[in-house]
Formats: structure tokens, C-alpha cells, sequence
């Protein structure tokens, strides 16, 4: 007997149906799986055999044979059981075969023949259509959440089984509330005082610019960096369904809705390797921390610090907001549409007021070089921040709230959504004289910096690119860039190391 | 014939050379016969005889130092430096310097020693000097030039380099510098016009031979010459525990008279100053007071020069006068006046434009007339 049942596996954050052809024929009792199986597709074999017996079914005294179509491509993870063991089940002539018709079944067997969760079930929803879908109920609510078909939350073989053979109804459990993603988000009413770093959030999140915060222990950097989150805009509904694909693919709690929503926040640790941040590694195709931070904040705190190699892996996929990621056969693309932040310190020394400084110039000269070049260059504002000042720490008056600054940078997005139909930071050399010409004055001001060797060209740019946000969040419709916005831009663009004799170009 | 400055500029360039055993290998020879000492090419003197038995591989390594070192190719450098190479039996040997107990065994030396016959100040510092500092000791550089004073300073970065500017900006002066690593070598880079300059106008000199790297070993010792070859010394800006102090005390020990500028007391780049103040400095608040410690006429010649700036009003005239004191952060400055951010950003970046204010690492300053040579 053949029975061919429809399942799915994981390749980065996508999911590729795949189908289990189960042959049961006459021979000495075997239970082969074929299809470049890998060790844990292997392993499933004796968890599947267990399960079945387990659930009060009979196991075929045949020779089983397990086919994975299409044969290409390397079959991951244990989200195959459910599949196999009822593709053995119709094969032997225990569940009749009318009964699976447009159905697909996910889901990792217990010995007992629980049914277990895995990771990555969105995007196997995804790729099987409107086929109605048997899934663990710990994964049913993010299978719902992308799947077209209906989705058959079950605890346990035996009842996929029964529902099968028609002796009872399907169970249809209440889906398993999702463990709780780190929801609470921080709100920039809690920062004291700082107003220039509070306005370069403001900025970073209205303009989606990358920045780079610069300031000795201390300064609360990282505070700073996680109240971004907040006034970033929720997910568009595509975006939100990449992000959910992403954070199941990686096994990353997702929020209790299953989907994606709120911009995510991802904090690797200087010492991650290319793989954790970038994604891929040796097969399992994981996706990275850009990845699971795709709509949302990657933070890189003490960024100096983070390998060369790593830093260089992130140029491609920052300037196309996706990782491609290429295997001997495969190819998976991974969206990673962040918002770059980065922190460090001003010098190895920590510096602080002029003359403070007691870093070596070598020292000073090694510690610039670590983050200089292309990847600095991606970086629209640079802000310094500094300790608090006392009086502010002492001051009771609390800042602004997250909420507050939240709608002054929706609708600054909505400005240049209007006007240009993107964000500001990604707005090209040739389309600043149309969309963010200057008033005389602020272009006398910036004429004033070039002149004096303090910008460079592309620091030209990326002034122009922050004065037009700082412009669209004063909230009157103004087509003009103005004076003070350019003013303003000038305070966001802080150098590294010590400045030389005529000043900074940046 | 290759002369002697070839075959001291080479031992000089040994690896282990130290300037007491460049002494030891010159006691009562010529330069020719301390190299083929040095060498293994001729018996040693009994100083060096003690030194290689102290030292037992320190024959062998200048044996070979001497393959690589030529005086041939030594002198050679000298001469594509334009190095002069004097000892102190020359004519041109500083005077100031024979009866030194620690004089030099040789000076290496690019433009004119003849400078040092007039008055002398040397004006020394830290490294990360504020930018008041710099402009102090612009200053103090470009009055001394004014009133005919020699400055000599160490071309280093922050005061050292902003005192030589300002001397330099005074036309027919002649200052004076004193290095740590060779005279060819300009250290640190962006000084390399600061060091053509003095070997063109004035004098570079150094103890060590083209070539030698900016080891940081050899900066203490040149400022011992620094202090020997001036009258009074005017420390501008220094850490608690800076270079300048050394020599300070350098200064101290030969009978120079130290000056020290006030600093703020909570600049630590003023940390060091301010203690040899209390230590007996003599308070430096004008040129005036180093021309009275020099016994000259302190009436200056107006040669001031014009501040050709558009003055701030208002506003910015208020934030200029709140950064004088002190270097401010924009978050300081918003704490003091009743200005929105956008106001107070503009403000900055029109003082910065009329050259009023300098930011670095996100403090600003107050520049003064002086700011374009510090
Ligand atoms: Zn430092």
C-alpha cells in the first residue's frame, strides 16, 4: 500500500512543502527513511514507531519505506513526525485514505504520542496553501495566524487518529495562549533630562536613519536605545507576517496575538558570531539577529567591540534589508529591515570634557579604525551623549512620554510618505534638491562647514537627509528645510577619536 | 672620506644606544675609532670594556648594528635631511649646554644654532590641552615672537605645537624646537609644516639621528635640553602628573624660572599647573609677566592683532559668555537660559560659523583671537 501525505520544513524563515510517500510491502519487517534525511529526521524513525505503538495503534509487520519529495534540499527538524507516522498508518491500511485528502499535518511525536510544538510552523503554514492543517496546540495560534485553510489544534496522536478513522470529532482544542514575549516596553518618560539624545530618538525613529550613539560609561546609552522601540510605528500587515515568520523559524517567543506587531528589539551581545547576527551557520539556515529584529531596533552596544568580520557582514544585508543567504542547492533570502543603533564609547579611555582624554595616540588611532569606513557611513546621526547633567537627575518633572513623541513621528512619517513615498533616509543624493531643498540661510550654514573642511560630501548628504526629518517632525506641512533644522542636524553628527587641527569632516 | 658626524649619527642610531654609553664610547676617542670600537674593529676603552662585560650580548648586537648603521649611509642621511651634526667641542655647540650635567653627546641639527643667542622662552604643555590652552599658548607664543623673545617649545601636539604656531604667524621670528625622535621625522604627522618651518626659520634639534622613531623613552630627555637651553619656562597646561612637570623640574633644578598659567580648578588639564603654582610657581596671567621674569621692558610694541570677527548679540552673546568659563554640552547650556533646543542648536551653529565657538566630542568652547593658530 502507498500513501502520499503533505507536510512541510523549514529553510530560513521560509517553509517548503514536502510530501511523505510511505510504501508498506510485503517483506522482512523494516523502517527505512529516504530523501537526504538528516540526523534528526533519522532519529524521528524511533519516536514515530513509539508513538504509533503508543497510541493504541497496530505498527505494519511490514518493510516501511519513508520517501521525502522533492528529494533535493536538505529535510531539517522533527516537525515531520505527525506526517510520517500517519503516512505509515494510511500505508498499512489503519486509516482510511479518503480521510486525508487536503490535509497537511506538522508536528514533532513524543514517545508517548503527545504531540509536540516546533519551531517555524508559521511559515509551514504559509507554504501548504489551503490545505487544512493538523498542528500541535502549542503552535496552532501562530499556524492561524498565517495559514489560508483551517487549522486542527491537536494534543496527541490517538486523536488525530480517531478523528481520522471517524470514530469521534476532531478535537479542536483552544489553541495554547503563546508564552509572553518580552512585552512591556520601556517609556522615554523615564529618561531624565538628556534632551539632545531624546531628540535624536525622535529623529532616528521619525526618518528610520541609523544612529550611532557616542558617550563615555554610563551615559545611559542603552537606556536611550531601548526607548526607541516605542516610537517606532507598528508593522504594516506584511511586515508583520515576515517578522512572525522570522521569530518562528528561530523558535523566538512571539507575542500573545502570535503575530508580530510591535517593532522588535534585538541586542546581540559583542561577542556573536556571523552566524547569530547575520544567519545561516553550517545548516540549519537560523535566521540571524538582523533578522528576528526585521521592522524593528538592532542594537549593538559597545559596537567597536564586535569582530571586524561580523560588522562587514552587515553591510549587505543593511543596504538591501535582506539577507541572502546560499547554500550548494538552496538559496533563502531573509528579510532584515532594521533600524541600525549602535553605542560606544568616545575613546578606549572613556574621555568626557576637552582635555580629558588620556588615551595614546596609537591607542586612540587603533580604536577609530575598528568602526571607521563604509559601515560608519551608514550611520545618519551620531549623536554624543553625556551623564546627565546633576540638576537634571534631581529634577522631578518627568520628560516627555513615549506616546507623546510616538505621534510626532507618525505623523512626520506620514509627511514624507506623502511627499515621497518612503522614509527620509532613503532618500538619494539626486532627490534632495526636490524634496528637501534649502532656505538661503541654512544653505549659507552648510556652505559654511564645506568651506571650512568640517563635511565631506556624503556628510553633506546625510545632513540634508536629517534636517529634512527634523523639518517634517515640526509638524507644519513645510516644503522648505529651514535654518534651524539644518542647525540641529549639524549638533547629530559626532566624531570618533580625537578631532584633528582643522576640526572633524563627517 | 666620510666626515665624523657620519660615524656619531651611526652609533647613535644603534639599537641599545643609550646617550651615557654614547658618552662612554666618545670619552677620549675621536668618533672614528669609538665606531670601530663599538664594533669589535678595535680594542675597547676601559669604559666600554666594562659595559660589554656588563652587557654580554651587547658586542655581538653592534656588531651587527654596525653592518646596518653605516656611517656612509648615515652621513648620507644627514645630508638628505639637511642635519647638522655638532658635539661639544664644535663652535656651534650650545653654550648653555657644556656645563650641563647631563649635556648631550651630540645634537642633531636642522636650521640654526646661531638663535639661541638671544632671549629664550620655552613654553611647554600638555598633549590634550583644552582649546583655551591651545589659544593661551598661541598667545603667549605669538607676544614673545612680538617682543623679539625666542620661543622653544617641543612641536608636540595640543600646547607645544599652538605655541610654535604662534610664533611662526609673527613675520622674521625664530623659534626654536626640540624633539624627541629624529629631525627628519615629523611626529606627529600633522605637524610635518610646523617642522618645516622652524628648521627653515629658526632651529630642530634633537639628540638622536634621522631615522630614530618617537619612542616614548626619548620624550623625557629631550625636555631636559628644552629646560637647559631657555631663561624662563611657561608651563600652560598639565595633568597632574604631565611631561611638562618634568620639566618643570628640570627647569627648577638649573635655576630657571618656572611660570605657571591659573587653570580652572576643575580642569584636569590644568591639574598639574595649578600644583606648581602652589608649589612656588610664579603665576603667568600675560605675556607681561614673562617679559618681567625675562627683565625686559614690558612695555609692548602694538603690533596687536585685529579680530576681524562679527560680534554676537543677544542670544548668542549669552551662550558665547556661558561657554568662556568653562566648556558647556548643549544639555548644560539648555539647563541655563530659557531657550527651546532648536533655538539654542542655532544659536551654537552661528557662533560656531562667526568662529566664536569650537565643538569637539560634543563640548563647546569659547575661541578667542588666537583660535586660528592653536
Ligand atoms: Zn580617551
Amino acid at each position: 500500500m502507498f500513501a502520499s501525505i503533505s507536510s512541510a520544513v523549514l529553510f530560513g524563515a521560509e517553509g517548503q512543502p514536502v510530501n511523505v510517500e510511505v510504501h508498506v510491502d510485503k517483506g522482512l519487517p523494516a523502517f527505512n527513511v529516504v530523501g537526504l534525511p538528516d540526523e534528526s529526521v533519522r532519529e524521528s524513525r524511533d519516536r514515530v514507531r513509539a508513538a504509533v505503538m503508543s497510541s493504541g495503534a497496530s505498527w505494519p509487520r511490514h518493510r516501511i519505506t519513508v520517501n521525502l519529495a522533492p528529494s533535493r534540499g536538505r529535510k531539517t527538524g522533527s516537525g515531520l513526525d505527525l506526517a510520517i507516522a500517519i503516512g505509515v498508518l494510511v500505508a498499512g491500511g489503519s486509516i482510511p485514505i479518503e480521510s486525508v485528502r487536503n490535509l497537511a499535518f506538522i508536528g514533532e511525536l513524543g514517545l508517548d504520542g503527545s504531540l509536540r510544538p516546533v519551531p517555524g510552523v508559521a511559515p509551514m503554514a504559509g507554504a501548504l496553501g489551503d490545505a487544512e492543517l493538523v498542528v500541535p496546540i502549542g503552535s496552532a495560534l501562530e499556524a492561524r495566524v498565517v495559514a489560508l485553510g483551517r487549522t486542527r489544534p491537536a494534543a496527541h496522536l490517538r486523536e488525530v487518529i480517531e478523528a481520522l478513522m471517524g470514530d469521534l470529532p476532531w478535537p479542536d482544542r483552544e489553541p495554547e495562549p503563546l508564552p509572553v514575549a518580552d512585552e512591556p516596553v520601556s517609556d522615554l518618560s523615564e529618561v531624565r533630562g538628556q534632551p539632545l539624545a531624546r531628540r535624536a530618538l525622535e529623529i532616528a525613529a521619525a526618518g528610520a536613519h541609523h544612529m550611532l550613539l557616542i558617550g563615555p560609561p554610563g551615559a545611559g546609552k542603552t537606556m536611550l536605545a531601548t526607548r526607541l522601540r516605542g516610537l517606532l510605528p507598528l508593522l504594516g500587515r506584511k511586515q508583520a507576517l515576515e517578522a512572525t515568520m522570522v521569530h518562528s523559524a528561530a523558535g523566538a517567543p512571539l507575542p500573545p496575538s502570535g503575530l508580530v506587531q510591535r517593532a522588535p528589539f534585538r541586542a546581540p551581545h559583542h561577542s556573536s558570531s556571523a552566524a547569530a547576527l547575520i544567519g545561516g551557520g553550517s545548516h540549519s539556515l537560523r535566521p540571524g539577529e538582523i533578522s528576528l529584529a526585521h521592522g524593528g531596533v538592532l542594537f549593538l552596544d559597545e559596537i567597536a567591540e564586535f569582530a571586524p568580520k561580523v560588522l562587514n557582514g552587515l553591510r549587505q544585508p543593511l543596504e538591501d534589508g535582506t539577507v541572502r543567504i546560499d547554500r550548494s542547492r538552496m538559496h533563502a533570502e531573509l528579510p532584515a529591515n532594521v533600524l541600525l543603533v549602535g553605542a560606544m564609547n568616545p575613546c578606549p579611555c572613556g574621555g568626557g570634557a576637552p582635555g580629558a582624554c588620556q588615551c595614546g595616540d596609537a591607542a586612540l588611532n587603533r580604536y577609530v579604525q575598528r568602526i571607521s569606513g563604509p559601515l560608519l557611513d551608514r550611520f545618519d546621526l551620531r549623536v554624543n551623549v553625556n551623564r546627565p547633567a546633576v540638576d537634571d537627575l534631581l529634577d522631578d518633572q518627568p520628560g516627555e512620554s513615549t506616546a507623546v513623541v510616538a505621534a510626532r513621528v507618525a505623523a512626520a512619517r506620514d509627511l514624507a510618505w506623502m511627499r515621497q513615498g518612503g522614509v527620509n533616509s532613503e532618500l538619494v543624493p539626486a532627490h534632495l534638491e526636490q524634496f528637501a531643498p534649502l532656505e538661503s540661510s541654512a544653505r549659507l550654514l552648510v556652505r559654511h562647514e564645506i568651506e571650512h573642511d568640517r563635511l565631506s560630501g556624503r556628510g553633506y548628504h546625510r545632513v540634508r537627509r536629517v534636517a529634512r526629518t527634523i523639518a517634517d517632525l515640526r509638524g507644519e506641512p513645510s516644503e522648505v528645510v529651514l535654518e534651524q533644522d539644518v542647525a540641529m542636524a549639524l549638533r547629530m553628527r559626532a566624531s570618533i577619536g580625537r578631532p584633528s587641527a582643522i576640526g572633524r569632516v563627517a | 672620506m666620510i666626515p665624523s658626524g657620519g660615524f656619531v649619527a651611526a652609533l647613535a642610531g644603534f639599537d641599545q644606544m643609550t646617550i651615557a654609553r654614547l658618552k662612554w664610547l666618545l670619552a677620549e676617542r675621536t668618533p672614528e675609532q669609538a665606531f670601530a670600537m663599538a664594533t669589535g674593529a678595535l680594542a675597547v676603552s676601559k669604559p666600554v670594556a666594562s659595559l660589554f662585560s656588563r652587557y654580554p650580548d651587547l658586542a655581538a648586537r653592534w656588531r651587527a648594528e654596525g653592518k646596518r648603521h653605516t656611517p656612509e649611509r648615515s652621513w648620507q642621511r644627514c645630508v638628505d635631511a639637511g642635519v647638522a651634526v655638532v658635539m661639544p667641542g664644535d663652535t656651534q655647540f650650545p653654550a648653555q649646554l657644556l656645563d650641563d650635567p647631563r649635556c648631550p653627546a651630540a645634537l642633531f641639527v636642522r636650521g640654526d644654532l646661531d638663535v639661541l643667542d638671544a632671549r629664550r622662552v620655552g613654553i611647554v604643555g600638555t598633549r590634550n590641552a583644552t582649546q583655551r590652552g591651545r589659544e593661551t599658548a598661541s598667545e603667549f607664543g605669538y607676544e614673545l615672537a612680538v617682543a623679539g623673545v625666542v620661543v622653544v617649545s617641543g612641536l608636540a601636539r595640543g600646547i607645544d605645537g599652538a605655541a610654535h604656531r604662534g610664533a611662526l604667524a609673527v613675520e622674521g621670528s625664530r623659534p626654536v624646537a626640540i624633539v624627541g625622535n629624529g629631525p627628519d621625522r615629523p611626529y606627529p604627522r600633522q605637524h610635518a609644516d610646523l617642522w618645516a618651518a622652524v628648521a627653515e626659520r629658526g632651529a630642530l634639534i634633537s639628540e638622536w639621528p634621522p631615522g630614530t622613531q618617537p619612542d616614548a623613552f626619548r620624550f623625557p630627555l629631550r625636555n631636559r635640553i628644552l629646560a637647559a637651553l631657555v631663561e624662563v619656562v611657561v608651563v600652560v597646561e598639565s595633568r597632574e602628573r604631565g611631561g611638562s612637570l618634568i620639566t618643570a623640574r628640570e627647569a627648577a633644578e638649573r635655576g630657571v624660572e618656572v611660570l605657571a598659567i591659573p587653570g580652572s580648578l576643575h580642569s584636569r588639564a590644568s591639574a598639574g599647573t595649578n600644583q606648581l603654582l602652589r608649589d612656588g610657581a610664579t603665576p603667568a596671567t600675560d605675556v607681561t609677566d614673562v617679559l618681567v621674569a625675562l627683565g625686559l621692558d614690558q612695555r609692548r610694541a602694538g603690533r596687536a592683532r585685529f579680530d576681524s570677527r562679527p560680534r554676537p548679540r543677544d542670544e548668542e552673546l549669552s551662550l558665547l559668555e556661558a561657554c568662556r568659563g568653562e566648556p558647556r554640552t548643549i544639555e548644560g547650556l539648555l539647563l541655563l537660559f530659557d531657550m527651546s533646543i532648536a533655538e539654542t542648536a542655532m544659536g551654537l551653529a552661528r557662533l560656531e560659523r562667526g568662529g566664536w565657538l569650537r565643538e569637539t566630542g560634543g563640548w563647546f568652547e569659547a575661541v578667542d583671537q588666537w583660535a586660528d593658530l592653536a
